[in-house]
């Protein structure tokens, strides 16, 4: 099937009057999620992936991916006006965008923010559909022992890039995956550390571990303080960029979707990380660096592009190798294997109706969202306005919906209350819930797939090192474990920006 | 002797978790290694978090020789708040079968709203009644949602 075809395909399937809905609710509720600060698309696609379960596979993945990239262009909404980051990958927009809208300029400030995120998200759908077939071509080649290999390095990028010291991030991850490890194995269906509970059998469910490590943890957090935001009165108007303002953002958003897109490919990298790269690459090529933080429109360009590129680079390693580049990939992942799929090289092949109409999906919702997020900018002001007194216990109440709902069991909700108070303490004792997410999604693959490596190779784990794919992925990871040895490298990665949790 | 730090105090736990969670896998088997049994990766987990543990502890005891000092991590902050929440959490979860969902709900979100930052009562009675009954319209009659029925039916 070539391209054309597959394209025709795809958008066969997109432009089904229910997969517009679902495409158009998807991104609607992603927008909301990103305007509201706390609320991220992690808590939220978990939140309604058991909403999901009496739709069709391809309507539900294609809801589930118009929240995560609604979100990128909702965040900026909050960063802008109200200086607080509506979701993690929009804090580098609140340096510029909140003093454009501080010198009267919040019309152009989200206009170009809109226009950023849709040039980039178009753009970065294009490039996920012409780099995913032949890299999940090229992945039908990868036995156990590269997979195992590629998903150690997955998790050592993310801990790499973690903010804090780099052994709590390990830690993390190593938690994660005894967590994941809890359950039936997979190999003699021998029950686990289930302390004889039914619901244990199955594993930790990501879904309550997520809302309670995110969002009721995120709620705890922000009820500490009495929390009162002020919104930037203004009449916000000119929301069209001019031709000088398109003159100087041009070349920021170019250069945020190049960049964008290959971070959020890689595995443990993102959105979050691509916003500060793209804003430190604007500032340092910008003939007036200075400026920057004073309302550069480069610098709410650049990162936006950043930021929304990024999220079709981050479907690639999911949808090809079956591996999630972050921790909102690593619950789509669970929510495609609800539905019955196995994203991994097979898909594109097996279900090409899916894997098409899901990626043209992306294309119609970036339209949705360019031509939806202008007119309604008023009522997400009038969303800001609700005081978060009154919100939290609504988000409290999806949560404990949510968590029910999957199997209409009690433990799962208080499983997730559990994971709300250690991600509490996780954040008082400073420790990521990021790579503690990623590693209990991969721990059963990663299992399975050490396992297997060892019987082929008769125990030898040299395996890993004398493959050559798998033997580059592992120097990878050992170079990057071993950054703490040489001071300059350490140094780096002091400068790194503080990679959010949401992420 | 000074007092631990948050990460010395943070990574002791972390090593008796580690340590628990290696003794425990034992039990599982840890097979040969062309056949890794079923504790053999829970195994590898808890060796590496007791061991990444001791780093930290290591370093963290460093850091206290440098001056590094406990934080107080519920200085400054209305820890209060954040207990009623968790205590509302789970007396939600404990009762939402015995009461069924729309009362529960009630009562969650009014206390919620009265109790954390407190709401004027109007609002309290509004916003819970609604709330509830907005939650049951969207996830039990459009959704399909099966949650849970009180004695009463609702």
């Amino acid at each position: 099937m070539d391209y054309l075809q597959s394209i025709i395909l795809g958008f066969q399937v997109a432009l089904q009057w229910n997969n517009l809905l679902f495409c158009f609710i998807g991104v609607l509720i992603g927008t909301l999620v990103g305007v509201l600060p706390g609320l991220g698309p992690v808590a939220a696609i978990s939140l309604l992936l058991p909403t999901t379960f009496h739709v069709t596979p391809v309507s539900a993945i294609i809801m589930l991916a118009g929240i995560y990239y609604g979100a990128m262009y909702g965040g900026s909404t909050t960063s802008i006006l109200v200086n607080i980051p509506g979701e993690a990958a929009s804090v580098v927009t609140c340096l510029d965008g909140y003093q454009m809208a501080r010198k009267g300029r919040a019309g152009p400030a989200l206009g170009i923010s809109a226009f950023a995120s849709f040039i980039a998200g178009t753009l970065g759908v294009v490039g996920l559909m012409l780099i995913a077939p032949p890299l999940a071509e090229m992945a039908l080649k990868f036995g156990p022992p590269e997979y195992f290999s590629m998903m150690i390095m997955g998790l050592t990028i993310l801990t790499f890039l973690a903010s804090g010291p780099m052994w709590k991030a390990l830690l993390m991850a190593a938690f994660g995956l005894f967590l994941g490890s809890i359950g039936l194995d997979n190999m003699t269906a021998t029950a686990r550390f289930t302390m004889d509970i039914v619901e244990l059998s199955d594993g930790i469910g990501m879904v309550p571990a997520v809302m309670g490590l995110f969002g009721i943890a995120e709620v705890l957090l922000n009820v500490e303080h009495s929390i009162k935001r002020t919104v930037f009165e203004t009449k916000i108007q000119h929301l069209l960029p001019t031709l000088r303002d398109w003159k100087d953002s041009l070349w920021a958003i170019l250069r945020g979707t190049v960049i964008g897109f290959f971070l959020g490919i890689l595995p443990g990298g993102g959105a979050v990380i691509s916003s500060f790269v793209s804003y430190a690459v604007e500032k340092k090529v910008s003939k007036n660096p200075e400026k920057f933080g004073a309302g550069m429109i480069q610098g709410v360009a650049g990162p936006e592009a950043a930021n929304n590129a990024a999220t079709g680079g981050a479907f690639i390693p999911l949808l090809t190798l079956g591996i999630p580049a972050n921790s909102v990939m690593a619950i789509l992942l669970g929510a495609m294997m609800v539905h019955g799929m196995q994203p991994g090289p097979m898909l594109v092949q097996e279900q090409p109706g899916l894997f098409w109409g899901a990626v043209t999906s992306m294309y119609i919702g970036n339209i949705m969202l360019l031509v939806l997020n202008l007119p309604l900018i008023g009522l997400w002001v009038r969303i800001l306005k609700v005081p978060y007194p009154i919100l939290f216990p609504m988000i409290l109440l999806f949560c404990l919906i949510g968590a029910y709902s999957l199997n209409n069991s009690v433990i799962e909700v208080l499983i997730m209350v559990g994971f709300g108070l250690l991600g509490y303490l996780f954040k008082k004792f400073e420790y990521e819930a990021a790579p503690l997410i990623l590693a209990l999604v991969l721990g059963p693959m990663l299992e399975a797939a050490l396992r297997r490596s060892l019987l082929l190779s008769a125990g030898s784990p040299l395996i890993f090192i004398t493959r050559p794919i798998s033997g580059i992925l592992m120097l990878i990871s050992v170079i990057l474990l071993a950054y703490p040895l040489v001071p300059w490298l350490r140094r780096k990665r002091a400068i790194l920006p503080q990679v959010s949790d949401e992420e | 002797m000074a007092k631990l730090n948050n990460d010395q105090v943070g990574a002791a736990i972390w090593i008796a978790v580690g340590v628990a969670v290696a003794l425990g896998s034992l039990r599982y088997g840890l097979g040969p290694l062309d056949s890794p049994g079923t504790g053999f990766l829970p195994f590898l987990a808890g060796c590496a978090i007791a061991l990444l543990a001791s780093i930290g502890l290591t370093l963290s005891t460093l850091k206290q020789r440098k001056g590094a000092e406990w934080t107080p991590i519920l200085r400054g902050v209305l820890w209060r708040k954040p207990l009623l929440v968790i205590a509302a959490l789970c007396a939600y979860a404990l009762l939402m079968k015995p009461l069924g969902f729309l009362l529960c709900t009630v009562l969650f979100i009014g206390f919620l709203l009265r109790a954390v930052e407190p709401q004027r009562w109007p609002v309290v009675i509004v916003g819970s009644i609604g709330t509830a009954l907005g939650a049951f319209a969207i996830f039990n009659l459009w959704l399909k949602a099966q949650l849970p029925q009180g004695p009463w039916g609702f």
